[in-house]
């Protein structure tokens, strides 16, 4: 079976054609303004030489920079009312505090808070108010509005409020597209109420977005099924990625960290994935990256969404390198370094000039750099070198060794072996890592609850959570049969008795064959 | 001394660097003091020493899960309204207000409740750094009373406390926070001016936005932040500030043990040539070793910064390969009395060793390296 992965980043849009696990087309080209022309111009490429094959292809996987763009440059976003269900808690801190004016106002002042939600036991924060419920739903009936998030005190432990009210809005207003907070964050209501917000506002634009690559696809002859990568590795269908824009917030880099363990069979790895301007870090943990563990902001707008960790160093292929070679970057000529750099006809000494003088590689014009003075080169070779090793070091988890997987446009920069690796790995394809992460990855589903371990035992929470992780995973398409546990996380509540712990469990899954969605869409 | 919103920012970031680990992300706290500050105009924050001996003085704050606000919000009112429910079960009006401990949310609930009230908020607090119980307070060593006390939830209802020992009130105020949604608004130590004079560490509010403003100016790792933030600590009650380790975190393990997140970190120098530090946390970080030496202690200040950045880490957000600098600071004079110890030694922690103050264990910490 065929599979193919896009990757349409800022600059470039990378596709490959996957048979199996053997890449057998892939390609590099620009990304276009409409972004279309440039997803159908990789397909015409890797499908150039396989005509005729389109139908073994199983699947398309797209991983998008798209949704995160829009919320950066503040573009294509709409309006969104708040709902909150938490009163009487949280008075005067209304959805959207703390957020910049200018996205904030992007989303409109539509801002309702209820009664209602849950406590940390289960017990009801307060009762929900008919009336106060029926107030909301006119007021929003009245102004028409075109999308709603809703959040709701501890809804991740019990969604029941959030479900009521959407149910209620969506009687009173049939269009209206509703994000429910439980349904994309984590514990922590003000970062998980603003994803259900950014959210809301994309679903729009992920409408219109889903539709002209599903159009692109169709057009190129291709009737296979088509996903969308999200930030932790796992994809969603076309229809979940309608509803769920936001999660493709950090699919770049996990996408590269992905391909990299595909490409290498490592499931345990440091992944260097060298640009035109940063080499991006990360770690292979069990063959996902290692999230980050910190509050991360999209766009100004503090979020709770599963992040990779990634320690970016100032050092790519466009990197300016000082005069004696002893300092190089932050600076870059970025993807200028096709004008700009020596080799390529320029006059600015970037890192590629220098591999290039060291005669290890052969890119552009050699003789550019032949009069180069060599302690110059030896110096910023050393410097490189040191970068990449400070870095490793720091990403390292212990000091047991790991093997060192180069990957991007960039990796041709290191030539030498690293003192930080037990081992260095160049994979055939690693340019395109991206796109092939997006071409391999599974399905996932995740859950998480607060337990107590004095009144559930920790199996049988584990057992539970796990069943639930493993319903979502179904819904969103995976195979049943191949369903395995990928993390369990365990967070101790601080100043709670009875063991209280917040548990998340992640499983992933082969994508089902479509004979058996098929099957599950008859009988349903 | 008018306290205003903008002074906030640095107030926090410093509270967090002071609160060694413990007291919660501030930033729910923080959005909410932000809010009543702007809409108040200010809070008036006044030295101990223009304090009346006669004044009528309480300390607030919040007792209960750090996390629990996480998804049950505090509200702008509660401060104002616990310190009115008060006022009504002591039957007389609150002159001042002064915080529990400089740290996490703690630190801000009672300039909220000044702003609000129109009181003052003493400068200074009854740890100088966080502290996991009660009777760790500098109020209650000097012999001042916990109750008469009240503590508000966030629907409004009240419970009142009146016990006879602080260990007793710990125990009431820590299983009523739990059976009132986890997170409480305690009104409690009230005291005179004369009391609070003698109890107090004081300045740690001014102090604590000067380590925060430190903290933003001077962002970068340790080699950029260590000289500035010396100087600060020179200057004021606390001890010298010390370099213990730079490495990362190899190991974190944690459990609940009677409401406590009782844990253990170990972290390793980048080059895994250097023995290991070991971290010990009660949610606050309170040990570390190296080998089997002692190199900082409780009540000394253990604080742990992001590498990168000198950014406090709480000790729930610590988490395995995280690149950290742990740097120690001597604690006020205040918690080196014999009193003090009695309550705030490593023994009360359950660690086996005598407390030995930091700047004596300076031979074992780690020289800071590198450029």
């Amino acid at each position: 079976m065929l599979r193919i992965g896009i990757d349409v980043g800022g600059t470039h849009t990378d596709a490959v054609l996957l048979d199996g696990d053997a890449v057998i087309a892939s390609t590099k080209a620009l990304t276009t303004a409409d972004v279309t022309t440039g997803i159908l111009d990789a397909l015409e490429t890797i499908l150039a030489d396989h005509a005729g094959r389109e139908d073994s292809i199983e699947a398309v996987m797209l991983g998008t920079t798209q949704f995160t763009n829009a919320v950066i440059e503040r573009r294509e976003l709409a309006e969104v009312a708040a709902v909150r269900i938490g009163m009487p808690s949280g008075k005067g801190i209304p959805p959207k505090i703390g957020w910049p004016e200018d996205i904030s106002g992007s989303l409109g002042d539509d801002v309702y808070m209820i009664r209602g939600g849950y406590l940390y036991d289960g017990w009801p924060l307060a009762e929900m108010d008919d009336r106060e419920i029926n107030s909301v739903v006119d007021d929003l009936k009245v102004k028409n509005v075109e999308a709603v998030a809703i959040s709701s005190a501890f809804s991740p432990m019990n969604a029941e409020p959030e479900q009521l009210l959407a149910k209620r809005i969506r009687a009173a207003i049939p269009n209206v597209r509703i994000t429910e907070s439980h349904s994309i964050g984590r514990l922590g209501i003000l970062e998980r109420e603003n994803a259900a917000l950014l959210n809301a506002s994309l679903l729009s634009f992920a409408d219109r977005v889903v539709t002209s690559f599903l159009e692109a696809i169709r057009n190129r002859g291709l009737t296979c099924r088509f996903f969308v990568s999200q930030n932790d590795g796992t994809l969603m269908d076309a229809e979940f990625a309608r509803q769920f824009p936001a999660l493709t917030f950090a699919s770049g880099p996990t996408n590269s960290l992905r391909g990299a363990c595909k490409l290498t069979g490592l499931d345990n790895a440091i992944v260097v994935d060298i640009g035109g301007t940063t080499s991006d870090i990360g770690i292979l943990q069990d063959g996902f990256p290692r999230e980050s563990s910190i509050v991360i902001e999209v766009g100004g707008v503090r979020t709770n969404f599963r992040m990779p960790d990634i320690l970016a160093i100032g050092l790519g292929g466009g990197s300016l390198v000082a005069k004696d070679g002893r300092t190089i970057g932050p600076r870059s000529v970025g993807h200028e370094l096709v004008k700009e750099g020596l080799v390529f006809g320029g006059d600015t000494l970037t890192a590629t000039d220098i591999v290039v003088a060291t005669g290890q590689v052969d890119i552009g014009d050699p003789s550019a750099v032949a009069d180069l003075d060599p302690d110059v080169v030896a110096a910023a070779t050393r410097e490189m070198a040191q970068m990449l090793n400070a870095g490793i070091e720091k990403m390292k988890p212990s000091s047991d060794p790991l093997p060192v997987v180069l990957v991007g446009g960039g990796a041709v920069l290191v030539t030498d072996e690293l003192e930080a690796a037990s081992e260095m790995l160049r994979p055939e394809h690693s340019g395109v890592a991206n796109a092939i992460g997006a071409a391999i990855a599974q399905i996932g589903g995740e859950a998480e609850r607060m337990v107590s371990y004095e009144k559930t035992s920790r199996q049988s929470a584990v057992e539970q959570v796990t069943a639930e992780a493993t319903e979502i995973a179904l819904a969103a398409g995976a195979d049943a049969t191949t369903i395995r546990v990928a993390d369990v996380e365990e967070t101790s509540i601080s100043y709670m008795a009875g063991n209280t712990m917040r548990l998340r469990v992640k499983v992933v899954g082969d994508i089902a064959a479509l004979e058996n969605i098929a099957a599950m869409e008859n009988t349903a | 001394m008018n306290l205003t919103a903008d002074a906030l920012q640095d107030l926090s970031a410093g509270a967090v660097f002071l609160a060694t680990g413990g007291g919660g992300d501030p930033y729910v706290t923080y959005l909410a003091t932000q809010k009543v500050l702007e809409e108040c105009g200010f809070a008036e924050l006044i030295s101990v020493d223009d304090l009346d001996d006669n004044a009528y003085v309480v300390a607030i704050g919040g007792v209960g899960a750090p996390t629990v606000s996480l998804e049950l919000l505090p509200s702008v009112e509660d401060a104002a309204i616990a310190l009115e429910e008060f006022e009504r079960h002591v039957g007389r009006k609150v002159d001042a207000v002064v915080s529990f401990e400089i740290g996490g949310g703690n630190s801000l609930i009672p300039i909220i409740a000044a702003a609000r009230c129109g009181i003052p908020v003493v400068d200074g607090d009854g740890m100088g750094r966080a502290l996991p119980e009660a009777q760790m307070m500098t109020y209650p060593i000097a012999g001042v009373a916990p109750t008469p006390a009240i503590g508000l939830d966030y629907a409004g209802n009240v419970v009142t406390f009146s016990t006879d020992s602080t260990e007793t009130y710990e125990r009431h105020v820590r299983s009523m926070a739990q059976a009132m949604g986890g997170m409480i608004t305690t009104v409690e130590h009230p005291m005179t001016g004369e009391q609070l004079k003698s109890s107090i560490v004081p300045d740690t509010i001014t102090f604590s936005t000067e380590i925060g403003r430190i903290l933003r100016e001077y962002r970068g790792n340790a080699h950029r932040i260590f000289a500035p933030l010396g100087e600060a600590f020179d200057r004021s009650i606390y001890g010298e500030l010390c370099h213990i380790y730079t490495g990362k975190v190899v190991d974190h393990t944690s459990s609940i043990v009677g409401g406590f997140d009782i844990g253990e970190a170990v972290i390793e120098s980048f080059d895994s040539t250097e023995p290991r530090l070991r971290l010990n946390i009660k949610n606050e970080f309170l040990l570390a070793r190296i080998n089997d030496q002692v190199v900082a202690s409780v009540p000394d200040l253990i604080t742990v910064l992001d590498y990168e950045t000198s950014t406090p880490i709480n000790a729930e957000r610590l988490r395995y390969g995280q690149r950290v600098t742990v740097v120690g600071v001597g604690c006020p004079a205040y918690y080196r009395s014999a009193a003090a110890l009695k309550v705030v030694a490593p023994r009360c922690f359950g660690f086996d060793c005598e407390y030995v103050p930091l700047e004596d264990l300076k031979e074992h910490h780690q020289p800071m390296s590198g450029g």
